[in-house]
């Protein structure tokens, strides 16, 4: 059993770990750093799965963007509303349900499949990073332009929406 | 070339927002109607389709189908739509439900052109439903009256009696065919016994559209509507319908079914025709007209000459058209001058009107004109095409003596008495003295209403129809018959007779009426001497008549009457019972589904998205295993 | 190249548990985790499934879309929470009871 694949399986386990405890903990400032360890294993796991661009995205957007964001929304709503954060739960056995079973139907698909990869062990010899920007700037730029704009939109957006300044024309 | 379509459709639109403008939308597409019609006159029929859907392997094409008659109907039905519009600008100037009104126009003549151009039975069924749904919308526009309301939902009842039929006939067309494309069906030659009855329900439903016999009684209700609505329903659009889908697809029909179609047709006009005699609402004599008008179109197309049927569509159409807008103008000035003056008697009855032809004097030369081309005088559109009728009926008897001589000699009669009532209608409204109308201050309308009325009237001259003022195989006919060519000029010349007796006797009796009844109103307080001498005898007569009038005619109607009462009964009953039983059932079921679901639905976000997972897990497990 | 069944068991493992965060939690922002969790578990799908066809990007750029729009989706959505906040001074999304039949 090499480095690696103990690498492998400690951060599976990582995640799974502080996806488990995710459900579990009461507090919500908890539950956006037991999300930054997830997060950052699973970023881990896009590495060992030869996805450096990605992960390396997955930790600057997600550990560094939108996991600021969620923790700063938990100040501020804690402030507003002036309760401790604890979060009660509710339809647990209902929620147990559901997600219990959907978890077993897709084990069970998952465990049937067989898959297999077409070009076996063959890594791509340039690095990943050079063919992705290739690619989204040849192939993909469509979408990627789409996202751009879509990112825009969500910035005006959210600052709209978020703003506390009344306009007097509404 | 299908430009008007859009742009019927654009003024159906637009009418939503700007009243104003949907006049103009329509002299838009009349004119564009009229460079069509001028391409197609004569021409080969047009064909446009494309691919509607498809229902398994069944593909069902939407297009169009212009031949001559369908050209024809196109040009009347934007022409008559128009002037209409521009005279509603007027009539229903201030009126609240402007908007909806307009709109409501607009669509009707969209959906009236929908029929017309249609290529297939299934498409003209769609449009026929829109032709129905918008009647019951204009003629209940002022739905505040429930003498309206009640009429819209009679009309839309009875549509739904006749549609009911049109169904099943589409129904046996499509399982016997397979196809609902005119240009295909009318390739079917042999004749089939399925024909016949699939024929008859589409009768079926030309007859609630139409108004023909058992289905008749809504038209004369549907007067509640706007008076310009009446003149477009009876005119142009929604009874022209039925007898414009018979000659489009009169290659379907089997000899045993035409001879029903002409034996309906004929009992419709004799009844109609009747019942005009003695009806006092102006409107409603002029909707007992139509009916029997539609009637003797009807009895053409039993007669096998939907030529003759569809050009007396056309003279109908304007001449019509007119009379309804020229008693729109009469019922419109005097509601003007009788709140001006503070009074209130019914100005639709005809008994409170009279001598209105110095008040009004160009309403008066309108509605002469017209009422001339629907009496069927010489030189007017109307003998033209009611000539050619009677002619096909000539042609289509025989010369053995049967039962089709008796819709012939009924036809004459129904002609006949068409020019005794529109003129009794002429001599009470505008001759004679004035009566509740004496003091108001009357004036003629605006000109935006006065102008379609001059049309329709100058419309209704011969010249429209053919050069010739006695012989209607003019240039419309010529192209519209195709079969052989029948012809006796004997039959227009005993027509020109019999219509002048007409015209004779009508002018006598209700000359001597009013002079009798003035010189009963002299007797009284002049001389008794002239009393014994002169007054007995016009007395006698004039009771006489009025005993002719009373027992003959009133006891025949009252009759239908009774009959129609019993019917409408029936129909009420079964209204009732079983649709309105199903209605509230299918309702209770519903109510208790609501309750039922409704408990699923608190508010709660996060209970929806659990109800959706639970769901898409079981639909998963049912699939996958 | 380590075996796919594991990218997918914890993929589908992650998204029950992101499942049933939504489900349970009753706070706004904790659902927001939930959804972000169940979004990652669908891009761990993506990038393994990638691992398949490593000359094709198209696994990687999916999964590299899918943080954009999620990115938008977690600023839109902490946006209207806050402003939800502001206008009804709770956080528990039951009590916004809008949506319900009166």
């Amino acid at each position: 059993m090499s480095f690696v694949t103990v690498m492998f399986y400690f951060f599976e386990a990582v995640a799974a770990l502080a996806g488990l405890s995710l459900v579990f903990v009461r507090n919500v400032f908890y539950g956006a750093l037991l999300l930054i360890v997830c997060l950052l294993s699973i970023a881990a796991i896009y590495i060992l799965a030869f996805a450096e661009f990605v992960a390396v995205t997955q930790i600057l957007i997600y550990a560094g963007g939108v996991l600021v964001v969620i923790i700063f929304g938990v100040m501020l709503t804690a402030k507003i509303s002036g309760r401790p954060l604890v979060v009660k739960h509710s339809n647990l056995f209902g929620g147990i349900l559901a997600s219990g079973s959907l978890l077993l139907l897709l084990s069970y698909f998952i465990l049937e499949q067989n898959f297999q990869a077409q070009q076996n062990d063959i890594v791509p010899n340039n690095p990943a990073i050079n063919s992705i920007g290739f690619g989204l700037m040849t192939d993909f730029v469509l979408p990627f332009e789409v996202a751009g704009i879509l990112l825009l939109i969500a910035l005006i957006g959210a600052a709209v929406i978020a703003s506390t300044i009344k306009s007097k024309k509404i | 070339m299908v430009s008007f379509i859009v742009s019927g459709r654009i003024s159906e639109k637009y009418s939503w927002a700007v009243t104003f403008v949907a006049p103009l939308f329509l002299l838009v597409s009349a004119l564009s109607a009229g460079y069509v019609f001028y391409t197609i006159w004569g021409d080969q029929p047009y064909v446009v389709q494309w691919s509607w859907f498809t229902i398994g392997d069944t593909n069902l094409s939407a297009g169009i189908y212009l031949n001559n008659i369908s050209a024809l109907m196109v040009l009347i039905v934007t022409l008559i739509s128009f002037l209409v519009h521009v005279y509603s600008t007027g009539y229903m100037a201030g009126d609240e439900g402007i908007t909806r009104y307009f709109s409501m126009l607009g669509f009707f003549t969209f959906a009236m052109l929908g029929i017309v151009l249609a290529d297939s039975l299934l498409l003209v069924f769609v449009f026929w439903e829109m032709v129905g749904f918008a009647s019951y919308m204009l003629i209940g526009h002022w739905k505040d009256k429930p003498e309206a309301a009640a009429a819209a939902s009679k009309a839309f009842l009875f549509n739904r009696i006749g549609d009911a039929g049109f169904l099943i006939g589409l129904m046996l067309i499509w399982t016997n065919t397979g196809t609902f494309d005119l240009a295909e069906l009318a390739k079917v030659q042999d004749i089939y016994s399925w024909q016949t009855t699939a024929s008859l329900c589409l009768f079926c439903g030309v007859m609630g559209k139409s108004a023909q016999f058992p289905l008749l009684t809504w038209l004369p209700d549907a007067m509640e509507g706007p008076t310009p609505v009446s003149a477009l329903i009876h005119a142009a659009t929604m009874v022209a319908a039925g007898v414009f889908l018979l000659a489009r697809v009169d290659f379907l029909f089997t000899p045993t079914a035409l001879d029903v179609i002409a034996i309906v047709g004929i009992i419709t006009a004799c009844m109609a025709a009747l019942s005009a005699l003695v009806q006092s609402d102006i409107k409603k004599i002029l909707a007992y007209s139509t009916i029997s008008q539609l009637g003797l179109m009807i009895t053409a197309i039993g007669a096998g000459s939907s030529a003759a049927a569809m050009l007396h569509l056309f003279t109908h159409a304007f001449f019509k058209a007119g009379l309804f807008l020229c008693a729109g103008i009469v019922i419109h000035v005097l509601h003007q001058a009788q709140q001006q003056a503070h009074t209130h008697f019914n100005v639709q009855d005809i008994r409170n009107l009279g001598g209105l032809r110095k008040k009004l004097p160009f309403t008066f030369v309108a509605f002469i004109l017209s009422g001339s081309a629907l009496a069927g005088l010489p030189f007017f559109s109307g003998f033209l095409s009611k000539d050619a009728i009677l002619t096909a009926i000539a042609g289509w008897k025989g010369s053995d003596f049967s039962w089709r001589w008796i819709v012939f000699i009924a036809a004459f009669i129904v002609s006949f008495i068409t020019v005794i009532y529109t003129f009794r209608m002429i001599w009470t409204v505008f001759m004679g003295e004035e009566k509740s109308t004496a003091s108001l201050p009357v004036v003629e309308p605006p000109l935006v209403m006065r102008g379609p009325v001059a049309l329709l009237a100058i419309a209704s001259v011969w010249l429209i129809v053919s050069v010739n003022p006695f012989h209607y195989h003019g240039w419309i006919f010529n192209v519209l018959h195709s079969g052989k060519h029948f012809d006796l000029g004997i039959i227009s010349f005993i027509s020109v007779l019999w219509i002048t007796l007409a015209v004779a006797t009508s002018y006598f009796i209700f000359r001597k009426k009013t002079i009798s009844s003035e010189l009963l109103l002299n007797n009284f307080y002049l001389d008794k001497l002239y009393t014994s001498a002169i007054g007995k005898p016009s007395l006698r007569l004039a009771s006489m008549v009025s005993f002719v009038d009373r027992k003959c005619i009133d006891g025949f109607i009252h009759v239908s009457a009774y009959a129609q009462v019993t019917t409408a009964h029936f129909i009420g009953w079964f209204d009732r019972a079983i649709v309105d039983g199903t209605v509230n059932g299918i309702a209770s079921l519903s109510r208790v589904a609501g309750n039922m679901t409704r408990s699923f639905q608190g508010g709660k976000i996060q209970l929806y998205i659990l109800w959706a997972i639970l769901a898409i897990i079981i639909f998963l497990i049912w699939t996958l295993f | 190249m380590f075996p796919i069944h594991h990218f997918l068991l914890l993929a589908a493992f992650l998204f029950c548990a992101g499942l049933l965060v939504i489900i349970v939690k009753r706070n706004a922002i904790m659902v927001l985790l939930g959804i972000e969790l169940m979004l990652n578990a669908s891009n761990l799908n993506l990038v393994a499934f990638n691992q398949l066809h490593p000359a094709q990007l198209g696994g990687q750029m999916f999964a590299l879309f899918v943080i954009i729009v999620a990115v938008c989706e977690a600023a839109v959505g902490l946006a209207i929470v806050l402003r939800i906040y502001q206008y009804y001074q709770t956080s528990v999304p039951d009590e916004i009871s809008e949506l319900r039949d009166s």
